[in-house]
């Protein structure tokens, strides 16, 4: 077989473990709180940012920034939460949708107000695995392997605990459950604190990978709704399956034809499943 | 003493005369050119070039408003816009420009996709657009243009430049003949990177070199992992590789990741121009590497230049190193600072004393009657517009890119030969991570 074209495979395959990782958070809050956040990936450029801050400006060592990033980012989600989500719950989807639509220009011209336009990197060179002729990035590996591991604990959270489990039946009846004693309020919170818990995660992947900047958000944003989408709003399984489906088109589309092609044939491919599955491949 | 009413009328008199003078001395005094100026100062452009661009601009009109203003006499008053990295952005700016500032002169434009509209609408209000950055040739190329100028450096020129440096220096540096030498082309898929692009390959190819592969993509890609695979199939002894910023930066981490190896790897300006960047993220990875662009001024012997050039570079530099806090002084500081300084003291002069006005009909005249010999402005370049009716319409006939090689802060000009300052590395040294 081409060694090219498994190298382009293997890379797919990481890619879609950074995205995997990205939809997971904004289809948690869709799936439970009924609203999707637009501005989720730059909710992510915000933890790149202190990720850069506390690790090169401060000297935090990184595994320590990463979890501090991760805490803040969980505390910006209930935040965001409060300030912004609350307020429209019982609104119109479209109003909803304008809120965190304003949210997300909000986040990048205070982000290119406070930190300029500069592209900054925090400047970690990890080793790259060669096996024969193949060369894998240990960036990508280590984000696929958090990416997985992320999936993995969210699922075990969901099903094996109490919140976990509020957090399902409220997925599926937010009226019932409340009568059944569930304090609403609360799992709303816990859900945005964990949805922005996972963009901290992904932030700490992406800044080992990417250089922060304001717009960085513009990168994934389009990508991960896309993907979300294709997987059915609000389901995390289908979101996950849906990332790998999606990078394998970027990566073999891009090996094939060429890089532009690939996207869009990765949009071609969304459209076309809109109008057969229109609520999603793995819509039940 | 008692005052007569004829001697009163008289006094009057006088004194609103006098009043009468003074006001039109103070207004003659006030009058101002007011120039609109449209640079990304957000969005991803503006850290590739574009607010380097705008310093350079702001610098030449303080300091030409310092030595007393267009001609020594006319204030030059900055009406700023932001055009946001986006082109629909940058169009409804110009029309603001345009409909509510009232402005006649539009200086600036970072990026060929904005520019590509804009010279368009601009020519259509035949109002004047002032072209200080962005290169792309189709801008003017059978177009016609009447009121939109470019001193700067066009697009075709960087493809005449790449060709030029590789063959020339393939036998004696590679030690194969040009048509040995295989390069590949990658470019961002906006207007800027499809027209160096093209150019690469015309001239590459009337050059006789190997081309093994042309590709584009979209700068906001958040992968480029493909396109490094198939560079690493298709193994290129030279890559042209022609970006921003966020986009330059992936590709090389991928590259490095993924084992890519070439002779050279020659930049088109844009983010290969933000040294201090790109040496931010990559260090010494990218030593070595070359760039094609309308050179620093400071990289120019000042004894070359005409008279006070070298004295104008000195005081941009410093200028520049205050106002951003910089060490390096990217060639897009030299572009914004270089068409404006051309604009404020060879153009605006004459259309005012010689076609009575800054207003559009009197610049567009004025520019046609610009002639500035090689050597008479800072980036070394003369300056000729292209008369309407020919194909470049607009575009600076005597304008001349150069390859630059960079190690660590220092930068060389490697081509032409005539006016280099070094010999250039090539292939990239042993010690390199992208060498082969």
């Amino acid at each position: 077989m081409d060694p090219y074209l498994i190298e382009a495979i293997i890379n797919g395959i990481l890619l879609g473990g950074v995205l995997a990782l990205l939809a997971l958070g904004l289809n948690l809050i869709f799936g439970v709180i009924d609203v999707v956040w637009i501005a989720y990936a730059d909710i992510v450029m915000c933890g790149m940012y202190v990720i850069y801050f506390l690790y090169v400006e401060y000297g935090i060592p990184l595994p320590l920034t990463c979890l501090m990033a991760i805490a803040s980012i969980a505390a910006l989600g209930v935040v965001v939460h409060l300030l912004i989500i609350a307020p429209v719950l019982n609104s119109a989807p479209i109003n909803q949708l304008l809120a965190t639509g304003g949210l997300l220009f909000f986040l990048q011209s205070f982000a290119t107000l406070l930190f300029g336009t500069d592209f900054r990197n925090i400047g970690v060179r990890l080793p790259v695995l060669e096996i024969a002729t193949l060369y894998i990035s240990f960036s990508r590996l280590i984000a696929f392997a958090v990416g997985l591991i992320g999936a993995v604990a969210l699922y075990l959270f969901l099903k094996r605990t109490y919140i976990g489990t509020a957090i399902r039946a409220i997925a599926q009846d937010r009226e019932i459950v409340g009568l059944m004693g569930v304090d609403q309020r609360r799992i709303y919170l816990v859900t945005s604190a964990i949805g922005g818990a996972l963009a901290g995660l992904a932030a700490c992947l992406l800044a080992l990978q990417y250089d922060v900047h304001p717009h960085i958000g513009n990168t994934f944003g389009p990508v991960i709704f896309m993907i979300c989408v294709l997987g059915g709003l609000g389901n995390m399984i289908g979101g996950f399956i849906a990332s790998f489906i999606i990078s394998q088109i970027i990566a073999i589309g891009g090996y094939y034809a060429n890089t532009e092609l690939s996207y869009v044939l990765a949009f071609t491919f969304f459209i076309v499943l809109m109008f057969v599955r229109p609520r999603g491949i793995f819509a039940r | 003493m008692k005052t007569s009413r004829r001697t009163l009328l008289k006094n009057s008199a006088a004194a609103a005369a006098t009043l009468s003078l003074d006001w039109r001395y103070a207004s003659a005094q006030a009058e101002t050119v007011r120039i609109g100026v449209i640079f990304d100062h957000s969005g991803p452009f503006a850290a590739g070039g574009s607010v380097a661009s705008s310093i350079g601009t702001q610098i030449a009109i303080d300091l030409c408003n310092e030595r007393g203003g267009v001609a020594g006499k006319y204030k030059v008053v900055p009406v700023n816009a932001d055009s946001q990295s986006k082109a629909d952005a940058a169009i409804n700016e110009v029309e603001r420009l345009i409909n509510q500032e009232k402005v006649d002169i539009i200086d600036g434009v970072y990026s060929s996709a904005h520019a590509v509209p804009l010279a368009a609408k601009v020519e259509q209000q035949k109002k004047i657009l002032w072209i200080t950055t962005a290169v792309a040739t189709a801008v003017f190329k059978d177009k016609n243009l009447k009121y939109v100028f470019r001193a700067q450096i066009h697009s075709d020129q960087y493809g005449q430049a790449f060709a030029g440096f590789i063959t020339e220096n393939a036998k004696a540096k590679l030690g194969v003949e040009p048509t040995a030498v295989k390069v590949a082309l990658i470019h961002e898929d906006g207007p800027y990177g499809v027209g160096v692009a093209a150019a690469d390959e015309e001239y590459s190819k009337k050059a006789g070199l190997n081309i093994v592969m042309r590709e584009g993509y979209s700068a906001a890609a958040p992968d480029l992992s493909a396109l490094v695979t198939k560079l690493k199939r298709a193994a290129p002894d030279v890559i042209s590789h022609v970006g921003y910023n966020p986009d330059i930066t992936l590709f090389l981490r991928q590259a490095r990741e993924s084992g890519l190896r070439f002779k050279m790897l020659i930049g088109a300006g844009a983010g290969y121009s933000q040294l201090d960047k790109l040496r931010a993220t990559f260090g010494k990875d990218i030593d070595n590497f070359c760039n094609i662009d309308p050179v620093p001024a400071q990289l120019l012997d000042p004894k070359k230049l005409a008279p006070g050039i070298g004295e104008l570079t000195n005081i941009m530099v410093e200028r520049y190193k205050a106002k951003a806090n910089a060490t390096d002084v990217p060639p897009h500081c030299s572009m914004g600072f270089n068409q404006t300084w051309i604009l404020l003291n060879s153009v605006l002069p004459i259309a005012k004393e010689k076609y009575g006005g800054f207003d559009a009909e009197s610049v567009r005249k004025a520019a046609l009657d610009v002639d500035i010999a090689p050597g008479g402005t800072i980036q070394g370049y003369g300056v000729k517009f292209f008369p309407p009716g020919t194909q470049l319409s607009g575009q600076n006939e005597r304008s001349t890119p150069v390859v630059m090689q960079n190690a660590g802060e220092h930068i060389s000009v490697v081509y032409p030969t005539n006016i280099r300052t070094q010999e250039p590395v090539l292939p990239l040294p042993k010690s390199s991570v992208y060498s082969m």
